[in-house]
């Protein structure tokens, strides 16, 4: 009988050493602090979405400038976040891989983007592709209009979201080394078939977290977007800019209501995040 | 297939990792390249499967020069130190990797491939793991499969990274055993490299010693063991008593006693003694021998290891005695004895260790 109940009870490892008011104390803190500053603005945008009902709620989605505002989105995203897959997958491969003059200067310009404000991003962009630039001028001159248009909502997203790929992949590329190219290469394989076939499914789940990142922020990108767009109403606003007219407007129904589209792009984004996170957990396992 | 090592040297940066060094692997033949850390063998190996490129010198099969030829062409195996299999295939789709990755004019059929890999899973005995993932085998089991992938393109030279390094002592010994008997059996010219003497002159039809990118020494296992060429060889080999000995008429004096030597002049020099050739004596027997005391008895293993003190001098010396023979002495700590070298090996060249 005590021998079964010595078997049955299995005793837990004890991860804190800290007395139990202490690690009670502990876990109401971050609850609250999370809570107020998470929990609560996230249940405001859906409360007050909803606040004249779901009529006025899915009015204010139909609305043609939201419309407009979504479909923008979607397409910013819908190339920068290739482009980034791109280059993230370069510059990680590179850096992991190739020992080269420059790789720490390289390093450091990938994050650059996580550096520099966004808004100055922005004006970056302005000030070399503006009316008044040299480059500007002669985009200009010959009609390719870049500054308040859609290339300059595009260009300026992918300048803001490039690391995330990139820092998603180095540190997993960096982990496996060259061991598996090389065996691939010893056994016949060519760059490509060793790319597809033992490069690529190692960093799968890397990848995708890196994917899931990089659109999240590239659809709710707002400081370097503002600047570049010229937010003309049902032409160049994007989803987040969209918010912010409606909302000077005073129209808090459809303000609220695009909020809630980005609200929920990212509960989706946490909900893929971890499944994500768990692959990777029970694959490294 | 031959391979002929042509004035081979390699820089990195300062660092010069191998310096001219000059090599012919006979067809069939099973070598080892044996040296410490830093010695150059594995990039020597490295060189040999393209993936690793020589500063100087070349590198021929079969009497053709491929040091044009990339790693993907030259059609060697190789097996890495640590394995490197393909983490997120099964057993079976790495074995399979070097056949589906043909084009598709020589690439065989889907049964031929199957019928192939399932015939190495035989030839490594892990018949039954072929659904299984690198993760979910024993370090000897990877190694397999390691040889088993290497295997499958049907390479004219298997090349072997530390083949054993990563495992146990008794996998090790096991996998040792099985290696040659695998080699004896397909006779595809090898080439391994080692820090594990043992490993070497178990395994190999030829040594090759390495040291600071250098060969010292090629020979059977056999002759590097009882002919060393230099006292980095007999010292690499296992271990060596080092004692001040002068030499006069043909024969080496150590202290009173003396042994007969093949050196030409009379020097004062350092003379090298394995400790198994170290006997050990009890009573005077009239010869003159070097008085020592017994300092330990290591009596683990197949032989018995003494630890002893020279009387005249205080150095220290370790001779080995069959079981047998440590029986008949009834030897203990603390006791004087007698010792006297059956055999003592002089080099000529100044060399230090």
């Amino acid at each position: 009988m005590r021998s079964e109940k010595i078997e049955g009870s299995t005793i837990r490892p004890r991860l804190a050493t800290e007395a139990l008011p202490i690690r009670i104390l502990l876990i109401l803190v971050t609850l609250i602090f999370l809570g107020l500053f998470l929990g609560l603005p996230l249940a405001a945008v859906f409360t007050q979405a909803f606040a004249a009902g779901s009529g006025p709620y899915f009015a204010a989605l139909k609305d043609p400038n939201t419309v407009s505002a979504i479909k923008l989105t979607l397409l910013t995203a819908a190339v920068s976040v290739p482009l980034n897959v791109l280059f993230g997958l370069a510059a990680a491969w590179a850096i992991a891989k190739f020992e080269f003059w420059g790789k720490n200067l390289l390093l450091t310009l990938i994050d650059l983007p996580f550096a520099v404000s966004p808004v100055i991003a922005g004006m970056i962009f302005v000030l070399l592709l503006g009316k008044f630039s040299p480059l500007g001028g002669w985009l200009d001159a010959h009609q390719i209009k870049i500054i308040f248009a859609v290339p300059g909502i595009i260009l300026a997203t992918t300048f803001v979201t490039f690391p995330f790929v990139a820092r998603e992949l180095l540190p997993v590329m960096q982990a496996q080394g060259v061991e598996e190219e090389q065996a691939a290469l010893v056994l016949g394989a060519t760059g490509w078939q060793s790319f597809w076939r033992v490069t690529l499914p190692n960093i799968k789940w890397g990848l995708i977290y890196g994917v899931i990142l990089c659109n999240a922020r590239a659809m709710g990108e707002f400081g370097a977007v503002s600047v570049v767009s010229g937010k003309i109403m049902g032409q160049t606003n994007t989803l987040p800019l969209q918010v912010e007219a409606f909302n000077d407007d005073y129209n808090f129904v459809g303000a609220f209501a695009a909020a809630s589209l980005l609200a929920l792009l990212g509960l989706v984004t946490l909900v893929i995040k971890s499944f994500v996170e768990w692959r990777t957990a029970r694959h490294e396992q | 297939m031959s391979i002929e090592i042509r004035g081979v040297s390699r820089n990195f940066g300062e660092f010069a990792a191998l310096k001219d060094v000059n090599l012919l692997v006979e067809t069939g033949e099973l070598v080892a390249l044996l040296g410490p850390s830093g010695s150059g063998k594995t990039t020597l190996l490295r060189i040999i499967a393209g993936l690793e490129y020589p500063t100087a010198g070349t590198i021929l099969f079969h009497g053709e020069d491929t040091i044009r030829r990339d790693a993907r062409s030259r059609q060697v195996g190789f097996v890495f130190q640590h394995y490197a299999l393909f983490r997120h295939m099964t057993v079976f789709e790495n074995i399979a990797f070097g056949l589906r990755v043909r084009p598709r004019a020589l690439r065989p059929s889907k049964a031929d491939i199957e019928a192939r890999v399932m015939e190495l899973l035989k030839l490594v005995q892990l018949e039954g793991l072929a659904q299984r993932f690198p993760s979910q085998l024993s370090g000897g089991q990877r190694q397999r499969v390691a040889l088993a992938r290497a295997l499958a393109v049907e390479p004219k030279v298997l090349l072997l990274d530390e083949p054993f390094g990563a495992l146990d002592a008794r996998v090790r010994q096991e996998l040792r055993s099985w290696l040659r008997r695998l080699h004896d059996e397909l006779h595809i010219t090898s080439v391994f490299v080692t820090h594990d003497q043992e490993e070497a002159l178990e395994v190999a039809d030829r040594v090759v010693v390495m040291n600071k990118g250098q060969i010292e020494q090629v020979g059977s296992p056999e002759d590097v063991y009882e002919n060393p060429a230099n006292p980095f060889v007999m010292n690499f080999l296992g271990s060596v008593n080092l004692f001040h000995a002068r030499i006069h008429d043909g024969e080496a004096h150590i202290g009173p006693s003396s042994v007969p030597v093949t050196a030409a002049q009379d020097a004062s020099t350092i003379g090298y003694v394995r400790p198994h050739e170290l006997d050990i004596l009890r009573q005077h027997n009239g010869e003159p021998t070097i008085e020592a005391v017994i300092k330990h008895i290591h009596a683990v293993g197949p032989t018995v290891r003494i630890e002893l003190a020279r009387r005249d001098n205080g150095e220290l010396m370790e001779a080995e005695l069959t079981r047998e023979r440590f029986a008949d002495l009834a030897l203990k700590a603390g006791e004087e004895v007698h010792v006297k070298a059956r055999k003592l090996q002089v080099f000529t060249e100044d060399y230090s260790i």
